[in-house]
This record gives C-alpha cells, sequence and structure tokens, in this order.
C-alpha cells in the first residue's frame, strides 16, 4: 500500500480503536517480588489521545479483558470507561459497536499487533500496525508506524490522521499555549 | 545538527540566563509511566538531573519547575526531594506563569532559558531567549531550538544543558571545583 492510499484511508477515520498490549506497550511485563505485575506506557499517547479528541476522533481501548492497569491508563489517556472493551471476540464487538453508532467500517481505524487482530484489521476502512508488530499484522496493516509499542505509536497516528484531514496545525496551535 | 557558528550563538544566549524553565514529562522523564495490576504508577527520572537544576540554582540562575504533565504528584515529589518546592508550579499556561516570574525577578525575555520536548511547550520554547530541544524532542521543537542535548528526556538532558549553561558564562570550572571540595548536598 503506497503512503498516498494510507493518506486517502486516514482522511475517513471518525474514530480509532487501539490494542492495548504490543500498542500501548511494549509488551514487556514487569514481575514485583510480590508477584504483582506493571506494564510500561507512553504519554506521548495521552498527547496523542488528545489530539485526536481535539480533532473529534473518538477512541475505544479493545482488548481480551480490561484489567484494573487498563482502567488507569484509560482513564489518564481520557477514554471513559465505556470505551474500555474488553473481549476476545473482537469482530462481534466492532459489529455491535456499528451497529449502536451508525459507523461503517470506512469511518474506523484499528491499530493491533497480532494474529488475534487481524480479523477486525480487515473489517476496518483504515488498519494499522506498529513498526515491531508480527510480520502478519504489518503485512495485513494499510500503514505501519515508524514507532515500535509503547513508544508513541498513537502520538504519531494522531498526527498521521490530523494531517491527513488537514486538522494538524489548528491542534497543535492550541496545545502549545495550553501545556 | 548544530554547527559551531550556531554554537557561539548559543552561548552568547545562553549567558544572558537567569532562569531556566522545564516541565516534568519528556524532559525529567522519557515520557513513560509503569501502572501495576493495582492501578499503583510509576514514574522514572534521572538521578543527575537533580544535580543540574541544583547547580543552575547555587549559580545564580533560577530552575524553574513548570509542571503541566504530572499524573500523581510526582513533578512536586521530584522538586521537594530536591528541596526546590519554592521554584514549582502546576500550570495549565507555561508561558503565562513566566510572564509573571519575569515581573517578579525584574528580567526580561532575554534571560529566560527553557527546555522542551513536545508541541505542548512550543509557545514556551518560541519567546525564551536561550530554547533547548531533548534529542527525542520532535522536529517541530527542534527546529525552533538555539541547542539541542545529545542526552534523550529522563536520561539527563538537564545535566547537560546546565554544564552548557554555567560554561558558557564561565562559571564550571570554579563550581566543579567547590563541589569537588564539598559536595553540593
Amino acid at each position: 500500500m503506497s503512503e498516498q492510499e494510507a493518506v486517502e484511508k486516514a482522511k475517513k477515520v471518525k474514530f480509532v480503536i487501539l490494542d492495548i498490549h504490543g500498542v500501548l506497550t511494549d509488551c514487556v511485563l514487569y514481575y514485583a517480588d510480590d508477584g504483582k505485575k506493571s506494564e510500561m506506557f507512553s504519554l506521548h499517547d495521552r498527547l496523542g489521545s488528545r489530539a485526536l479528541a481535539e480533532g473529534g476522533i473518538g477512541i475505544a481501548f479493545l482488548t481480551s479483558k480490561i484489567t484494573r492497569t487498563d482502567e488507569q491508563v484509560g482513564s489518564i489517556y481520557g477514554v471513559p470507561p465505556e470505551k474500555l472493551w474488553g473481549t476476545s471476540a473482537k469482530i462481534g464487538k466492532l459489529d455491535e459497536f456499528e451497529k449502536d453508532t451508525g459507523l461503517k467500517d470506512e469511518d474506523i481505524c484499528y491499530v493491533g499487533d497480532e494474529m488475534i487482530d487481524l480479523g477486525v484489521m480487515r473489517r476496518v476502512g483504515f488498519s494499522v500496525a506498529p513498526a515491531d508488530a508480527s510480520s502478519q499484522a504489518k503485512e495485513d496493516a494499510d500503514h505501519v508506524t515508524k514507532r515500535g509499542g509503547g513508544k508513541g505509536v498513537v502520538r504519531e497516528l494522531a498526527q498521521f490522521i490530523l494531517e491527513a484531514q488537514g486538522k494538524w496545525d489548528s491542534v497543535v496551535s492550541k496545545l502549545s499555549k495550553e501545556g | 545538527m548544530l554547527g559551531e557558528k550556531d554554537i557561539e550563538k548559543a552561548k552568547e544566549k545562553a549567558r544572558k540566563v537567569k532562569l531556566f524553565a522545564h516541565d516534568v514529562h519528556g524532559v525529567l522523564t522519557p515520557n513513560t509511566f509503569m501502572v501495576d495490576v493495582e492501578g499503583k504508577r510509576r514514574y522514572t527520572f534521572w538521578h543527575m538531573d537533580g544535580f543540574g537544576d541544583l547547580s543552575f540554582n547555587m549559580n545564580g540562575v533560577r530552575p524553574v519547575f513548570l509542571d503541566t504533565s504530572s499524573i500523581d504528584d510526582e513533578g512536586l515529589y521530584r522538586a521537594r526531594e530536591l528541596k526546590l518546592d519554592k521554584n514549582y508550579y502546576k500550570v495549565t499556561n507555561k508561558w503565562a506563569k513566566i510572564e509573571e516570574l519575569k515581573q517578579e525577578m525584574g528580567i526580561g525575555d532575554e534571560n529566560v532559558g527553557f527546555i522542551g520536548a513536545e508541541i505542548t511547550d512550543l509557545d514556551a520554547m518560541n519567546k525564551a531567549g536561550f530554547a533547548v530541544a531533548t534529542a527525542d524532542a520532535v522536529d517541530e521543537v527542534k527546529a525552533v531550538a538555539d541547542y539541542v542535548t545529545s542526552a534523550p528526556g529522563g536520561k539527563g538532558p538537564i545535566r547537560e544543558i546546565c554544564e552548557f549553561v554555567l560554561r558558557s558564562m564561565g562559571k564550571w570550572d570554579e563550581w566543579v571545583e567547590k563541589v569537588t571540595k564539598m559536595g553540593y548536598k
């Protein structure tokens, strides 16, 4: 897929659905001595989420199970609880969301990195994979980000979509003053 | 890349700095946060950036935390640890706070140093007399910077720029001698 084709697809995007592990994280799991697990996220993605919201584009997380960690990240990124979707039936969730909102496949961008994401990636209008996604995901994706999972994929994607839609400059001038 | 001429220009600007401001995330941290299964957050800072801010403070340059980015109170905790909480401000508009501090200190734009990394820093970068970008700052920020550190955010940019500024002022060697004899804490 050429860059221009990806830009054309990005122009239509009204909603972005994000896988969590491998997209918002680099897949690394940190275990403490008491067995408690932590994961590392990027604040670049908080800015990316904010930029998308400024540009009128909504966001949801879609992963097999929503944990307390994911709820915290959702609240930090400004994703409301009803947009934290935990199910391994990812295509069924997409159908339900489209039925509820009237959005069509071509209005939706999905970012995924693994085999479980391929079904949704093939359905949506604009499918994206991080630089370090599995080879299948990258082959299927309309666009591969330069950044790897957990390193600002949403930040980069937000700029890509908002530039395609001609909204980036106004979002930058707003955010540059507000910190 | 900065050429020799650019470096000379940067030194000239650095000499005038009386206040040096930075945000928390992206500069003092690599812009990351960890979350555990109970939702508790952790942040990573760089030990020697604290030395940078303290060195500014001991050498007539006021270090200022303009925190727009903390999730919890991590920026305040860091400032407190360095006993710089009087120079810590939680803000939404960085330059508005700098204007206040300029008034209070009786200084001008040319006396303001600022280091940034993201588009949210652009307004302050454009107005500060000496504007610095971290190694991993976004292109828009680097484009308007007088100087770019070789350290990325969270890996010592304040330590590095502090040395650059104090060297430009001719204060560094004496400071090193002092620290060597007395320590800095």
